[in-house]
């Protein structure tokens, strides 16, 4: 047979439902166009030397007050004034994910909240319909109700289950010292990887191969395929704690223990790496929605205070930790938690052109509790 | 490629710009060889509708920073692909785990499902080859991309596309019958 026969018959075979498929798609296509909202003028995205070079930057913008090379724009020690009593709205889309002591929170635009039930973890499906929950030795699939989709029971206990990316074929999810990886129906649950660290996984975003990023108990960070196959790996240099694509899947950023928190391009290639100095931890780290420009906060142990930067600009300093930056779909919100100031930081883009606070978050998402209760964490906010 | 050209460039401006009717065109023009396509790949009609629509519904997400300097074509067609072999790779793990639903599937597929109405003899060997393989195929003899952009396409080295191809056609061809001269 030769190839252009093969070509032939292909081009001539009859697929099945094709016009009605078609049809189907169409309503639900022009549907998803007729809502789209206008994404904010492109920013252009930088190129991994650039990440490095911003990264130098971010490095001279942490050193001490008085030879620090950005202004300070907001400086608010104990918590932010005027401040809402109450997380009454959300300032952009999409729906927030909050998880507390009594368990993890849907939170709307309208700023109406639903409690999940009694799970430790969760994080979204690709288009928030969904959430994965853990629970001691579940794995539980959620839609916005609370109501079980499904659930998978292991010997041992379970955490950090995180949904892969659109169409959301797959949730990986930590075992003991195991990565398993189980179909978004539930179905298939089969062993990844052995050795692995305490490390949420990290599925890479985008429309290629479904692929997502874990860390190994000898510190090590591999990259494989869905199926297991691996397609590199890294040495951070320091013990891994957070791993993160930015959203055109072009960088990995490995948060360490560690004062240096390495980029990775493509392939695995180094490409710069966030430092802070001066003995700061970054606490958390994010990219923008559709850039790589990276937002994190810094705690430094000497002072107590810290700071929130995006794209190597100092934004918010604060006494305490301020936690989680988390940005909002359209990339023009940032939100992180201030446990100091029992505050929900929501900071308008780009530098602060306007803030809004919400203040007692700890009894919002604890209604009812007595005693100390510990300060919500923020985890997604997800999607248009 | 189907939709090239100038045409289609403006289409993507259009629709970037909020025009419905461009929107529609692009649509109209590329949603033929991206489902065959996706078929081809799960072999599965409702899988692949699942899979192109995807891709559509991808492409409005991302309209907004597409360059429209780009041809839309290969972009959407990665995201198909891609997809579809991650699809057919999902209801494999699914088979092995669910033994007695698998041979259920399997059989209906081998009588003949009306259901899969492709009684073409290269269709049916086609299937006969794991995902990756048929990806290859269908990027190679459907949507017309070179071994080097194929290899660009799904991540991998030029070198496997080419074995994946050689074996490809060795295994249509053993399924289908003889060689013949080229």
């Amino acid at each position: 047979m030769t190839e252009a026969k093969v070509r032939d018959a292909l081009l001539a075979a009859r697929v099945p439902d094709e016009l009605e498929a078609q049809r189907r798609s169409w309503a639900a296509v022009r549907g998803a166009y007729a809502e789209r909202e206008p994404e904010p003028p492109p920013r252009q995205l930088r190129l991994l030397v650039a990440v490095a070079v911003v990264a130098a930057l971010v490095a001279a913008a942490l050193s001490p007050p008085g030879r620090s090379v950005g202004g300070w724009i907001r400086d608010r020690v104990a918590g932010e004034e005027g401040a809402a009593p109450a997380l009454v709205r959300l300032p952009s889309a999409g729906r927030l994910l909050v998880v507390s002591e009594q368990g993890p929170w849907i939170v709307r635009p309208d700023g109406s909240k639903r409690l999940l039930g009694n799970y430790d973890d969760a994080s979204f499906s690709p288009n928030a319909l969904f959430v994965v929950a853990t629970e001691e030795r579940r794995v539980v699939a959620l839609d916005l109700g609370g109501k079980v989709r499904w659930t998978v029971t292991r010997p041992t206990p379970v955490a950090d289950a995180r949904w892969a990316p659109s169409p959301g074929f797959h949730v990986a999810y930590r075992e003991g010292e195991t990565l398993r990886v189980v179909g978004g129906d539930g179905e298939g649950d089969a062993l990844l990887a052995e050795g692995v660290a305490a490390v949420a996984p990290a599925w890479r975003p985008g429309e290629g191969r479904t692929v997502l990023a874990y860390a190994a108990t000898d510190g090590r960070v591999h990259v494989v395929e869905a199926d297991g196959e691996e397609l590199w790996t890294a040495d951070p240099g320091a013990a891994p704690e957070q791993l993160l694509w930015s959203d055109d899947a072009g960088v990995l950023l490995v948060r360490t223990a560690g004062r240096r928190h390495p980029l990775y391009g493509a392939a695995g290639r180094p490409a710069g790496a966030l430092e802070t100095a001066g003995g700061r931890d970054v606490l958390d780290a994010a990219f923008a929605p559709g850039t790589r420009d990276l937002a994190f906060t810094a705690y430094d142990p000497e002072s107590g205070q810290s700071t929130i930067v995006v794209a190597g600009q100092q934004l918010q300093r604060g006494d305490g930790r301020l936690e989680d930056v988390v940005f909002s779909p359209n990339g023009r919100w940032l939100l992180s938690g201030w446990p100091e100031a029992d505050q929900f930081l929501f900071l308008r883009l780009p530098g602060v052109s306007a803030i809004e606070a919400t203040s007692d978050m700890r009894r919002e998402f604890d209604p009812g509790g007595i005693g100390a209760t510990t300060f919500p964490r923020v985890a997604e906010w997800c999607c248009r | 490629m189907a939709g090239a050209g100038r045409d289609e460039r403006a289409w993507v401006r259009g629709a970037q710009a909020g025009s419905a009717s461009d929107f529609e065109a692009l649509f109209r023009a590329h949603w033929p060889r991206a489902y065959r396509a996706a078929f081809l790949v799960v072999h599965d009609a409702a899988g692949a509708e699942d899979v192109a629509q995807e891709a559509f519904l991808a492409a409005v997400r991302a309209l907004d920073r597409f360059d429209s300097r780009r041809p839309f074509g290969p972009w959407l067609h990665r995201i198909v692909v891609n997809r579809a072999i991650d699809w057919a790779r999902s209801r494999a793990l699914r088979r092995e785990v669910g033994a007695g639903q698998a041979i259920e599937g399997v059989a209906a597929e081998e009588r003949g499902d009306p259901a899969a109405p492709l009684p073409e003899d290269v269709v049916a060997a086609l299937a006969s080859l794991s995902p990756d393989h048929r990806a290859v195929v269908v990027l190679r003899y459907v949507l017309e991309y070179t071994p080097g952009e194929i290899a660009r396409m799904l991540e991998l080295p030029r070198g496997t596309v080419n074995s994946r191809l050689r074996r490809g056609l060795d295994a249509l061809q053993g399924a289908v019958g003889p060689p013949e001269e080229r």
